[in-house]
């Protein structure tokens, strides 16, 4: 556990070093924050309520969309996969720690100082240029927190688990952006999944992406409440475990297919 | 001027070469690039059905914008990879750039030779996809003057991305440090241009106007194409303005990448 803070703690102060682009971030996710919420502003067209999102709820989702984005690295996360391709694995392996969780306390350093440095940021500037929802009892304010771990670790496992196609293939980069990609889609980043028609919720549901983004956004505007968020808390539990067992045996096989070239 | 073309041509040909030799690879990647269009547009084509329009466009002609926007910049993308702010300011750091300068051939070819990503293919056919698919939803007036103008609009815009691209990678000779705000325009560009600008708050249309002419390189020609109003009368010359646009906007950006190339100190690497 020590050696798991050591860790996050050194990755996290890596993160806050950099402070120009962080500020170009937040500038870039405040612009394309814009342009998102004009676009729904005009789909909404005076409609006060649609698919159970008032406008001002619209218009959180794209704020918390555009704070996660550093938060959960939604973009793009090749780490594990580097590591393998440069043979820096040789040496994590040896380690006293287990790989998984070994990624995972730098992981949770990065998530943490991006959380704070632009998620936070990010809420607090559409606060003040709009009006957006704030969750209403300190009840709810506990659920937004421990979803927000849950969402960060549902991301982290199957972030982990698509980088360790690395093992089997010289290039994943095309598989891995792949899958990113599907992740801005069925996550809910792109459009509120409830604007969707039913079978694609249904088909979204059966990946883990709508416990990442959608399970935040959910949470946080109340959209879901009572036992209906501890149901949710569980789904993202469970993919937890599936993604985490799952990376384990594909790491196991992996290392056994590994070869470290020399020199 | 011939022989720029000739070393260009070596040049692009070395890059498309070595992209090619892992062929599985390179398909994912044609299919990734592809799919982030299939994606953003197909997550606005499915939740159409719960409203109506958008700013008083119909999904066709939203597409028809989209269509059109993901060609050429996904053509520009290609073509002047490597112009691209990221790619460029590192160059800039590793001090590549410097070694390309230290060649007896023209810097501009240089830089347009040194990258070339074929994956961005994935985005052309993707475009070409959403922009037939417009044409077949909406019966649009064809004539001469249309069919003529078409393939300006989209060498207009290829030229307009690209200027952007070359400011961006200039930036990077004083910033160093490749600056993600420089993606505001580009990608942003990108984004905001493919949905009619009247949705847009008026401060950042009157931007996207007078500063950074994008209005008139998707918007204005599209009204002309799908014969729609003009809800910010301006005189019909706005519909006809893209090459001009076009090219203010890459001679500009040609002006300023020289500027910046006298002004250039190494980054010391």
């Amino acid at each position: 556990m020590r050696l798991f803070l050591e860790l996050s703690k050194i990755s996290f102060q890596r993160q806050i070093t950099y402070r120009a682009a962080t500020l170009a971030g937040l500038a870039t996710n405040f612009f394309f924050g814009l342009l998102r919420i004009a676009v729904l502003v005009a789909l909404y067209n005076e409609q006060n309520e649609v698919a159970g999102l008032t406008m001002t709820d619209a218009i959180t989702f794209t704020a918390l969309s555009q704070a996660s984005i550093a938060y959960l690295s939604m973009f793009r996360w090749f780490e594990v996969m580097n590591s393998v391709y440069t043979g820096d694995i040789a040496s994590d392996l040896l380690k006293p720690m287990n790989y998984f969780t070994h990624w995972l306390g730098r992981d949770w350093g990065r998530a943490i100082a991006n959380l704070l440095m632009r998620g936070v940021t990010i809420m607090a500037v559409y606060a003040l240029v709009f009006e957006i929802t704030v969750p209403q009892s300190a009840v709810q304010w506990l659920a937004v927190v421990v979803t927000l771990v849950l969402s960060w670790l549902v991301s982290f496992s199957w972030r982990f688990l698509v980088n360790l196609t690395a093992f089997w293939t010289p290039n994943a980069l095309g598989i891995i952006r792949f899958a990113f990609i599907l992740s801005w889609f069925m996550s809910g980043f792109l459009m509120p999944l409830r604007f969707f028609p039913d079978w694609f919720i249904t088909l979204c549901y059966l990946t883990p992406f709508p416990y990442t983004v959608n399970a935040i956004i959910e949470v946080y505007l109340g959209i879901v409440s009572g036992p209906e968020v501890l149901y949710l808390m569980l789904g993202q539990i469970t993919w937890i475990l599936i993604l985490v067992l799952a990376g384990q045996l594909a790491l196991r096989a992996g290392i056994r297919h590994l070869v470290i070239q020399g020199g | 001027m011939l022989t720029s073309l000739h070393t260009y041509r070596r040049l692009i040909s070395i890059k498309i070469r070595g992209q090619m030799q892992y062929r599985t690879a390179f398909l994912f990647d044609v299919l990734a690039t592809a799919f982030i269009t299939i994606v953003e547009f197909g997550s606005l084509a499915l939740i159409f059905q719960r409203f109506e329009n958008i700013g008083g466009w119909t999904l066709a002609e939203v597409a028809f914008l989209y269509g059109i926007i993901a060609v050429s910049f996904g053509t520009m993308d290609m073509l002047f990879s490597g112009f691209d702010p990221q790619f460029f300011g590192q160059q800039v750091r590793r001090g590549t750039f410097d070694q390309l300068l230290l060649r007896p051939v023209d810097i501009t070819v240089q830089v347009l030779g040194s990258e070339f990503i074929m994956r961005r293919l994935g985005r052309i056919f993707q475009g070409i996809a959403i922009f037939i698919f417009a044409l077949i939803m909406l019966e649009i007036q064809w004539t001469a003057g249309k069919i003529l103008y078409l393939p300006a609009v989209y060498i207009s815009q290829v030229l307009f991305f690209g200027g952007l691209f070359i400011i961006g990678a200039t930036i990077s000779f004083w910033t160093v440090e490749s600056l993600e705000v420089v993606n505001i325009f580009t990608y942003g560009g990108n984004e905001m241009m493919s949905y009619p600008m009247h949705i847009y708050p008026k401060w950042m249309v009157r931007f996207f106007t007078f500063i950074i002419p994008a209005i008139f390189l998707n918007y204005y020609p599209a009204l002309y194409f799908l014969d729609k109003p003009d809800p910010f009368n301006l005189p019909p010359i706005a519909h006809f303005l893209a090459p001009i646009a076009g090219l203010i906007v890459i001679f500009v950006a040609l002006a300023f990448w020289r500027f910046g190339i006298r002004h250039y100190q190494s980054a010391g690497t």
